[in-house]
């Protein structure tokens, strides 16, 4: 399986020798043929803005509640409507979606890095390292993340460091894996060899022949992990367990939404709305990244 | 190996699994700030007796540490811990110090087992043709559609399509399928199929592929030089050989469904046991949250037992 991944990729980089293309540029182009990923890439950047920017064009304060106006309609003032304390539901969506980047993008993040050390140190080391951590890849594996994230929140709390942690730390699993088959792939690659062989520096072979040809794939994984990791913060929210009620989450509107939904439905349309439609768009870019990048996405 | 040995190694990697996940999650506990003493429900009832009766105060909490254990030191409460789960002795919740672990259990268990099954099951049902029809009509508009509501179905989590069910059948549909609460059959329908949407996709996805990867092995294409029929050689060589590698996702997707019924058991206010586990996390009933915790892991590592055997036991090319 790897191997053949290698060889596929080593066809790629002669082509980038013949024709001057990097494979990042031909990724792009198969990237851009895929509409729904494009599509998704737009919404993406979106959110990116609004995450961005939003606490600075927001109309209102998350904070302060308008209690001569609550559970409102959609209206010229709030045009989301106001939940049962008035809050502004627009400007809610807005400080959650910086909430909800925020804590994926670190947890995502924590993830990989604990993942890439520990893969790369079971890929290079071998040997009895080698077998514990695969040994703790499989304990990760066999549970839901999900239920070691719960238990982290009740050991450190429900702030924002704690959330990315608690979230993070036991996603590593699926990082180290694929890492770690990245590198044994690598490391007994016939281009690897080849490279050594008409002798590159360690440095070179790492940069030039190691590194563009994981990207693809750690990117792929990267893009999988966010919405994921969306649905994990949301999910701890949904069980009481999520970020402290004042700071506005998706999962703290969701869960308040459903328990009044009879009454006051539009508190619903648009947190539950947005938060799906975002998780769509982030796994359209990472399907249409798979198709793009990965070694059997070739057309 | 033989059979019997196979599942004797496995069931014991089950019980050392088992052992590390209640190590684990209790030391985390037990480090946790604040406990069942502090958290909301007993603070307001301990904290003014603490400033006028401290020797009551400290009675209580004497006799509720001795009780569930706390006093010993924390190997001893570990080992106590998986002692205890291991042989299904589970005690006492803090909450309900009157009623047993596993009484509680007896409702809630079913109903989540129920779910979780039944929407592995219907998400088989749907999503195996879907993938076959998928495949079959391979980069056409139909396997495009096909593929992207199985995304969609992916991507939206459970919780969330449980919300827009209970606003379709609670708002605009109102009366066809009640929305709340456990009791009939009919309260099974809507959290199943909130449940299935992931799956049904995921299967229809690994359906196509396997399928289109079978198809285009050479013993079908000896099938087609001998003359057999398009739809006989679809089903009985194509379908048939796809299908015993499908029952190789049943495994995660059942453990990816134990965690969405508990949250979808939230939105429908079913009894179930993500509704225990609510309640003994949130309140910190350490007894009960190790319970549930220890309850699920080691249902999740049974149907992956149960799905390997299956699995070497259907497909002759397997070995266990």
């Amino acid at each position: 399986m790897a191997s053949s991944a290698v060889i596929k990729k080593s066809d790629a980089v002669v082509k980038k020798r013949t024709f001057h293309r990097s494979p990042f540029y031909q990724g792009w182009k198969r990237f851009k043929n895929h509409k729904l990923a494009v599509i998704g890439m737009v919404w993406v950047v979106l959110f990116l803005i609004a995450g961005i920017i939003g606490p600075y064009v927001a109309p209102y304060d998350y904070r302060s509640g308008d209690f001569l106006a609550i559970n409102q309609g959609p209206s010229w003032q709030h045009i989301f409507g106001t939940d049962n304390v008035g809050h502004d539901m627009f400007s809610q969506i807005l400080y959650s979606v910086r909430s909800a980047l925020i804590i994926a993008f670190g947890a995502t993040v924590v993830s990989f890095v604990i993942g890439i050390i520990l893969g790369l140190w079971a890929g290079l080391r071998g040997g009895i390292a080698d077998m514990i951590i695969m040994r703790a890849v499989d304990f990760m594996m066999t549970l839901p993340g999900f239920l070691f994230a719960l238990i982290l929140v009740i050991l450190l709390g429900r702030g924002y460091t704690s959330l990315i942690l608690a979230i993070g730390i036991p996603g590593w699993a699926g990082y180290a894996r694929l890492i770690r088959s990245l590198v044994l792939g690598m490391r007994d690659g016939e281009m690897v060899e080849a490279a050594r062989a008409l002798g590159a520096s360690q440095a070179h072979i790492a940069r030039r022949y190691m590194l563009p040809n994981v990207i693809g794939s750690m990117g792929v994984a990267l893009a999988f992990g966010i919405p994921g990791d969306l649905t994990q913060i949301a999910g701890l929210s949904i069980f009481g367990m999520g970020l402290q009620p004042p700071i506005p989450s998706f999962g703290n509107m969701i869960a308040q939404a459903s328990d009044n939904i009879l009454g006051f439905p539009w508190l619903l349309y648009f947190p539950a709305g947005i938060f799906a439609l975002t998780l769509l768009a982030f796994l359209f870019v990472a399907d249409g990244l798979q198709e793009a990048f990965s070694p059997k996405g070739g057309n | 190996m033989t059979v019997a040995k196979f599942v004797l190694k496995r069931i014991v990697q089950i019980i050392i699994t088992l052992m590390l996940v209640i190590t684990v999650s209790y030391i985390m506990m037990y480090y946790s700030p604040g406990g069942f003493m502090n958290s909301n429900i007993m603070a307001t009832v301990l904290a003014p007796l603490q400033g006028q009766n401290p020797v009551l105060y400290h009675k209580i909490m004497e006799q509720f540490e001795s009780r569930y254990g706390l006093n010993l030191p924390l190997w001893r409460q570990v080992l106590k811990y998986i002692w205890h789960e291991l042989t299904f002795n589970f005690g006492n919740s803090m909450q309900n110090p009157s009623l047993k672990i596993s009484d509680q259990l007896k409702q809630s268990l079913p109903i989540s087992s129920l779910l979780a099954l039944g929407s592995v099951l219907l998400s088989v049902i749907i999503g195996v043709p879907l993938g076959i029809i998928a495949a079959l009509k391979r980069n056409t508009w139909i396997d495009y559609v096909v593929s992207s509501i199985s995304l969609a179905g992916q991507a939206i989590p459970a919780f969330v399509l449980a919300v827009i069910m209970v606003l379709l059948f609670g708002v605009v549909f109102q009366g066809i399928l009640p929305v709340t609460g456990w009791g009939t059959w009919k309260d099974v329908i809507l959290p199943v199929i909130c449940l299935a949407a992931g799956n049904i996709g995921v299967v229809a996805r690994y359906m196509r592929g396997s399928l289109i990867e079978t198809l285009r092995l050479d013993y079908i294409r000896t099938a087609k030089a001998k003359g057999v029929k398009y739809w006989p050689m679809v089903f009985k060589h194509g379908v048939k050989n796809s299908l015993t590698a499908m029952i190789t996702v049943i495994g995660p997707q059942f453990a990816f469904t134990v965690m969405g019924t508990i949250w979808v058991e939230q939105i429908f206010a079913i009894p179930g046991l993500g509704q225990v586990m609510q309640s003994a996390f949130t309140s910190f009933d350490y007894p009960l949250a190790i319970t549930s915790v220890f309850l699920l892991g080691s249902m999740i590592m049974v149907i992956n037992l149960l799905v390997d055997i299956v699995y070497a036991l259907i497909d002759p090319r397997v070995k266990l």
